[in-house]
């Protein structure tokens, strides 16, 4: 494997339209927007033959997302898929990253779950599934998040509780889905004695009546772990816990997942 | 031993209890001359609660001019006798008064600030009807509040300043000490003439305080609260625990 180059992006789009043409207009916004550091390709000569890499995560501490990993489809069922993994794997230890994720559909073509070899060769290469949003992509369309330790975590580090004040600022549709949102939030300094508070249960269902009046079908958010004052709103509110990226922003600091279903839930007053 | 804070979060800007704290500040500058001899005796003639007075059992002998007896019962609330019994008083209100104002809202923790005021001083009057003895200070209703969170929050951790030590013990053991002083306080000074310290308005207070809040908590905005109650688990992400609360 090699670097990419800008003069790959064709091909590259190419080997992954193959595959799911929404997902080779997703790479090539991609590939535009934030570049291709971090992204290799498997060629034979001057051939494209797969592309894979990782991107960093902002914020958190050597933590990576791997990005499109794609195999002409020709080349398939040779062991090559594994070994542009086991490439990438190597790339990421040798600068000392720490956790790598993937994330992984279940959709359906025909009856058939078209990323079910995907799914079974990234966990041949020592990926644990570790949170599944069910109707994520969209109804019936669930999204599975693995991740591989790239060095050993300590099993025993415990975090200090922090109560900052966090705020809602936004929300959107998540790139990829329909009807799938999630709120933008902030942590504000707080204003001395009369300083603002964290988010309540009301704030919460500001948001949730805002994404069902546009239509939105379910909501995600994601939380760092070590935060005491959201777990009650949230609960309050009728999100439901979804499960925990081990170690995401640091060894200890995992990142929660929530999700609220809007079909299921009567309007909020 | 001296709380410093305690572990528990405030939720929501406790308005009434900046107010309360306020409103004895003011009164302690304004009316009380920041405890100049003489501001400070009218005030508690004037502002006290003089239990002779308000039953008239005591108007032979009385101590201060009987005017304002009736007034006594909500003013003695803002009055105090020094700056060591203000800042007390206060410091104690600073630490648990957001949490019990969390619990209830801003109106109806005015309401039960009040009412644990006036429960005390109906315990420290029925200790003696006939005391000439004006009674001033927060500490009564501020023993509302403590009774308000042993109950609301019993296994939060306070940090108690012991000598030079700082330790964390659950709020129950701490204020179960410290109503513990007061109840031995009060049944010491039976029979006692003479000032000091209202131990029977603590006691009558706290035990309000306990009572009141039973009616006063807002379910609600306790469950914004990721502390609350005996059965709740040190960590507030255990509820996800229920699998009603999981995906």
């Amino acid at each position: 494997m090699r670097a990419m180059y800008m003069s790959d992006t064709a091909s590259v789009i190419e080997i992954i339209g193959d595959h799911d043409e929404d997902d080779g207009e997703a790479a090539e916004a991609e590939f535009h927007d934030e570049g291709i550091e971090g992204q290799f390709v498997l060629v034979d000569g001057e051939t494209v033959l797969g592309i894979s890499g990782y991107r960093e995560v902002d914020g958190c501490d050597g933590t990576y997302y791997l990005s499109w990993t794609y195999l002409d489809q020709e080349m398939r069922g040779n062991g090559l898929g594994k070994r542009m993994l086991n490439d990438v794997i190597s790339r990421l230890k040798d600068i000392d990253a720490r956790k790598l994720f993937v994330k992984v559909s279940d959709y359906q073509e025909d009856g058939e779950n078209i990323y079910a070899a995907a799914l079974g060769l990234y966990k041949s290469v020592g990926f644990i599934q570790e949170v599944v949003s069910e109707d994520f992509y969209d109804e019936g369309e669930s999204q599975t998040i693995l991740g591989l330790e790239l060095k050993p975590q300590s099993q025993d580090i415990e975090l200090a509780d922090e109560k900052p004040v966090i705020r809602f600022n936004g929300l959107f549709e998540i790139a990829e889905t329909e009807g799938a949102y999630t709120f933008e939030w902030i942590v504000e300094k707080s204003a001395g004695l009369f300083g603002k508070r964290s988010f309540s249960t009301e704030d919460l269902e500001i948001g949730i009546n805002s994404i069902r009046e546009q239509g939105g079908r379910k909501i995600f958010l994601t939380f760092p772990s070590n935060l005491v004052l959201i777990h009650r709103p949230l609960q309050a509110a009728g999100f439901k816990y979804v499960g925990q990226l081990k170690d995401y922003y640091e060894e200890g600091l995992h990142e929660l997942h929530f999700s609220h279903d809007l079909e299921h839930f009567e309007a909020m007053n | 031993m001296i709380p410093i804070r305690d572990d528990n979060p405030q939720v929501a800007i406790p308005y009434v209890t900046y107010t309360i704290i306020g409103l004895n500040i003011l009164a302690w500058t304004l009316v009380q001359g920041f405890g100049d001899e003489a501001a400070l005796r009218a005030s508690v003639c004037n502002y006290g609660l003089i239990p002779g007075d308000l039953f008239g059992s005591g108007l032979d002998q009385k101590a201060c001019a009987p005017e304002g007896s009736l007034i006594g019962l909500f003013s003695s609330m803002f009055m105090h006798g020094g700056w060591a019994h203000i800042i007390g008083n206060l410091w104690f209100l600073w630490i648990f008064g957001d949490n019990v104002e969390d619990a209830m809202g801003s109106l109806r923790f005015s309401f039960f600030y009040i009412l644990s005021g006036l429960f005390a001083a109906a315990a420290q009057i029925m200790s003696d009807p006939d005391s000439m003895i004006p009674m001033i200070g927060a500490s009564g209703a501020i023993g509302g509040v403590m009774g308000a969170y042993i109950v609301l929050y019993p296994r939060v951790k306070v940090h108690l300043l012991v000598f030079i030590m700082v330790f964390r013990v659950p709020a129950f053991a701490m204020l179960a000490y410290w109503i513990g002083v007061q109840v031995l306080g009060g049944i010491s000074s039976i029979g006692v003439t003479g000032g000091g310290t209202a131990f029977w308005a603590h006691v009558g207070g706290f035990a309000a305080g306990a009572i009141l809040v039973l009616v006063f908590k807002d379910e609600e905005l306790l469950l914004n609260h990721p502390y609350h109650g005996w059965k709740q688990q040190s960590d507030p992400a255990d509820i996800w625990s229920d699998p009603s609360n999981r995906q």
